[in-house]
């Protein structure tokens, strides 16, 4: 309980952690545009932005050094490190240092974005060493410090002494630049001089710039205080009082510009403002080509779709009428034709969409690797993991939540399956236990087998344990596989024991449920002594589904089609009778049998007309499912049931068909395994 | 001409007077509730949940769900469960009429809950002050009652509300 809590107060401070860095980094990147918009016209790099940068490096270094986010910590202090030579005026900024600051807050938010989907950014690491290095490496034209002395100006004592070495070289840059220097002597009112020196501040960057800002005493009077601001600008005195609507007295000029042309770019300047505009140009755009989208965006557009395609059906339809008639039977030629037109756009958009939220599987691999590693230790085990298909791509939804099912199934392996070391040299097997996990695309749906080298699940101890626990009958006859199904059930462990690392025992069940969830399904299958094999099969989006609808009584359903094997009509004899299950005879196999309207209590049981079966199948697992109508096809977008009841056992979600009415999607898998678990119960 | 004025003059002094109450209720914590009807009786809820009000649309039955939750309907696309409020109050559940409608309310977390009730009548703003404990015998979905004209109108919790299905 505790050390949830805990989690839940680190995870919050990592997420405040995360919104602060972006918008550090969001404020960096308005800042680097401001600099190569000022570089490309040629213009004086901003001190003010440029130090502006350098804070903002800064803390970024700071809070991510203090989350333990080390790379981005260290990216941080090279990026400051650089900003740090460039305001001092020791470097000049030029075409590459821009790419290379560019690169650096465009590599940061890489990082940052890793941070916040609580991934480690290790995979990043070689990119920003090299960027680092590169960084280091960066030898910039260093800027001439202006041979100015500063012992001639006319500046109250001390306030020479009291320039910090930045501000004493914007002095220095300022002064090389021929512009006037000017002391600006204000008294402001203690209750809100915060306010008016910000103003005040402001006013002067607008002509020039505040190279330092100090309290001074000599107030005229105890509710005000005074400040020295030492300014520099092209304007006169006179003029420059004039614009910060300051008395004449309070500017004084400790030197005068040099002339108005000191305003046109100064030889000394920047070597950035000789390079042409265009060259410029392309450094603003963005390194990367990759845009963030919130994935509910990404719903959002799907659901357009899904909409677009039920329009296209009820245009389909309406073709089809006037098709029946022979005075529009050529308008509906033509609308056909446009019909199959907007029909193939229709389904390249829905490709193009659905191809958008695909993700390859090695983001869910990379955080395996670490489990991993960090089990290695912990359990001191010896165990290599080998992951193949690590590009195979599933939807962004599914990947996020076969995260804790694989995590799951590692553990699992680790933990329970792989013998320890000396355990494994008695029997002869290398000392190196071995994890695989590799994914395949088949077809519409993607496998992804989890298999160890480890001790393997005895059937034989399977079934003992199940008829302990009342699960089965103790003469049931029981084929390999349905053995096997057994420790699917919810509490059915083969391991008694607790451990830190997999918690309660197998909890194959959560594993079943998270997949089940998915629209997917989980087997096993093991060989005594050599190892065991999981695999899940799942789908490769849960977006957009193709629906066939059903009917029973007066309500209508949908069921996925991916769940569909095939549809026949039934006659009520055959619909046989056998240990208190009902049985469809299909070319030799019995098929368990469900009646819809049964199973979801629409009526009572009435056997006697012509139906149709619909036959479910998941893996090698089949139902019959008898519906009273088949209603035809469509597209489908399947979403949440919004209330208090949200879920219930044999429903997916709903979708919308036609105006406004919800249609309940079935859950194929939970009804085949009620099916299959109705049958071990009777029988 | 004078007649005109003498009512216009009244209209401005009606108008002034109603703004000068608006602002003393303002002034003194006014919460906003719909009022509605269930089984004849008045039921007030806090505004600031409701999010809209359908009129009643073809609803999908949810097969093995309680009898509270009369089915789905989909809200513009979203799946909306609509549960019976006239059963969660104990009171009579005749066929919806033409002027039942379902007030969509919103939890704290976003998620939606369509309750179909009898008729919608109207925004009350009742000071905090006028609201006292309901009667011990009241249904545990009431917070507070407050007299409108000569009858009770109870005020209903959304929350409770949504647990009578979730426990």
């Amino acid at each position: 309980m505790a050390g949830k809590s805990r989690k839940s107060a680190r995870d919050k401070a990592q997420q405040e952690f995360v919104s602060e860095a972006e918008e550090l980094l969001d404020r960096m990147r308005d800042d680097l545009s401001a600099l190569a918009e000022a570089s490309a016209a040629g213009r004086e790099t901003p001190p003010a932005t440029l130090n502006q940068l350098f804070r903002s490096a800064h803390t970024l270094k700071g809070s991510a050094g203090m989350f333990g986010h080390g790379l981005l910590a260290e990216l941080a202090h090279h990026l400051e490190d650089i900003l740090d030579r460039l305001r001092m005026g020791r470097a000049t900024l030029g075409r590459p240092g821009l790419a290379l600051l560019d690169e650096s807050v465009s590599l940061a938010a890489v990082a940052l974005e890793k941070v916040g989907r609580a991934e480690e950014a290790e995979s990043l690491a070689e990119p920003i060493t090299d960027l680092i290095g590169r960084i280091a490496a960066w030898e910039p034209p260093a800027a001439e410090a202006p041979g100015v002395s500063l012992q001639a100006l006319d500046v109250p004592d001390g306030l020479l002494r009291a320039l910090t070495e930045y501000e004493e070289t914007r002095l220095r840059e300022s002064l090389g630049r021929g512009r006037g220097l000017y002391v600006i002597e204000v008294d402001l009112d203690l209750a809100s001089f915060e306010e008016a020196l910000g103003e005040l501040t402001r006013a002067i960057q607008e002509v020039g710039e505040v190279i330092s800002t100090l309290p001074s005493p000599g107030a005229g009077n105890e509710a005000s205080i005074r400040f020295l601001l030492l300014a520099a600008s092209d304007l006169g005195g006179a003029e420059l009082a004039a614009r910060l609507e300051l008395d004449a007295g309070a500017v004084r000029a400790a030197r005068a510009p040099a002339s108005m042309a000191a305003r046109a770019p100064a030889p000394s300047a920047p070597a950035a403002s000789a390079e042409p505009p265009e060259a410029e140009a392309a450094t603003l755009k963005s390194l990367s080509e990759t845009v963030r989208v919130d994935i509910k965006k990404l719903d959002e557009l799907m659901n357009l779709v899904g909409e677009l395609s039920r329009e296209r059906t009820a245009l389909r339809a309406l073709t089809a009428r006037l098709a029946a008639d022979r005075a529009s039977a050529r308008i509906a030629g033509e609308l056909d034709k446009i019909q199959r037109g907007l029909e193939r756009k229709t389904q390249e958009l829905q490709a193009a969409v659905l191809d958008v939220r695909m993700v390859p599987l090695r983001q869910v691999f990379d955080k395996l690797t670490r489990v991993t590693r960090r089990l290695r230790l912990d359990l001191a085990k010896d165990v290599r993991l080998e992951l193949r298909g690590a590009d195979t791509e599933l939807d962004k939804l599914i990947v996020e939540q076969l995260v804790d099912p694989l995590m799951h199934l590692v553990r699992n392996a680790f933990d329970h399956a792989i013998e320890s070391a000396d355990e494994r040299a008695r029997i002869g097997k290398p000392a190196e236990g071995l994890i695989q996990i590799e994914a395949t695309q088949r077809g519409h749906d993607v496998a992804v087998e989890v298999r160890d080298d480890g001790r393997g699940i005895d059937p034989e101890a399977v079934r003992a344990r199940a008829i302990e626990r009342g699960l089965v009958a103790a003469d049931t006859p029981l084929t390999r596989k349905e053995i096997f199904d057994l420790l699917f059930l919810p509490g059915f462990s083969t391991k008694s024991e607790v451990t830190e690392i997999s918690g309660r025992g197998v909890g194959l069940d959560v594993v079943r449920s998270n997949v089940a969830g998915l629209g997917g399904l989980v087997a096993v299958d093991s060989v005594p002594g050599q190892g065991t094999q999981v695999t899940l099969t799942l789908p490769i989006t849960l977006a957009i589904i193709q629906a066939l609808l059903v009917g029973a009584e007066d309500e209508t359903f949908a069921i996925p089609l991916a769940g569909v094997r095939e549809t026949l009509v039934v006659n009520a004899s055959e619909v046989q009778r056998s240990a208190g299950r009902e049985l469809l005879n299909l070319r030799g196999d019995a098929l368990p049998v469900l009646r819809l309207a049964e199973e979801f209590g629409l009526r009572a049981v009435a056997r006697d007309q012509k139906q149709y079966a619909v036959v479910l199948g998941i893996g090698d697992a089949r139902v019959a499912l008898l519906v009273d109508r088949l209603e035809g096809q469509q597209d489908a977008v399947i979403k949440p049931v919004q209330g208090p009841l949200r879920t219930l056992r044999g429903v997916a979600g709903a979708t919308e068909i036609g105006a406004q009415t919800a249609v309940l999607v079935l859950d194929v898998s939970a009804l085949v395994a009620d099916a299959g678990k109705r049958r071990e119960a009777k029988s | 001409m004078s007649a005109d004025a003498g009512v216009r003059g009244w209209d401005v002094l009606a108008k002034a007077a109603a703004r000068a109450r608006e602002v003393r209720e303002e002034s003194a914590a006014v919460r906003e509730l719909l009022r509605v009807e269930v089984g004849g009786e008045p039921y007030a809820l806090p505004i600031e949940r409701v999010r809209e009000i359908v009129r009643l649309c073809p609803i999908t039955k949810m097969p093995r769900a309680p009898e509270l939750v009369l089915g789905v309907i989909s809200l513009r696309g979203e799946i909306v469960e609509v549960l019976d409020l006239r059963r969660a109050l104990g009171a009579e559940a005749p066929e919806p009429t033409r002027r039942s409608r379902i007030v969509v309310l919103h939890g704290e977390t976003g998620e939606i809950t369509g309750w179909l009730v009898d008729v919608v009548n109207e925004v009350l703003r009742v000071p905090e002050v006028d609201l006292s404990a309901p009667p011990g015998d009241a249904s545990e979905l009431v917070t507070a009652i407050c007299v409108r004209g000569d009858r009770f109108v109870s005020l209903l919790e959304p929350d409770r509300m949504q647990s009578l299905v979730a426990d």
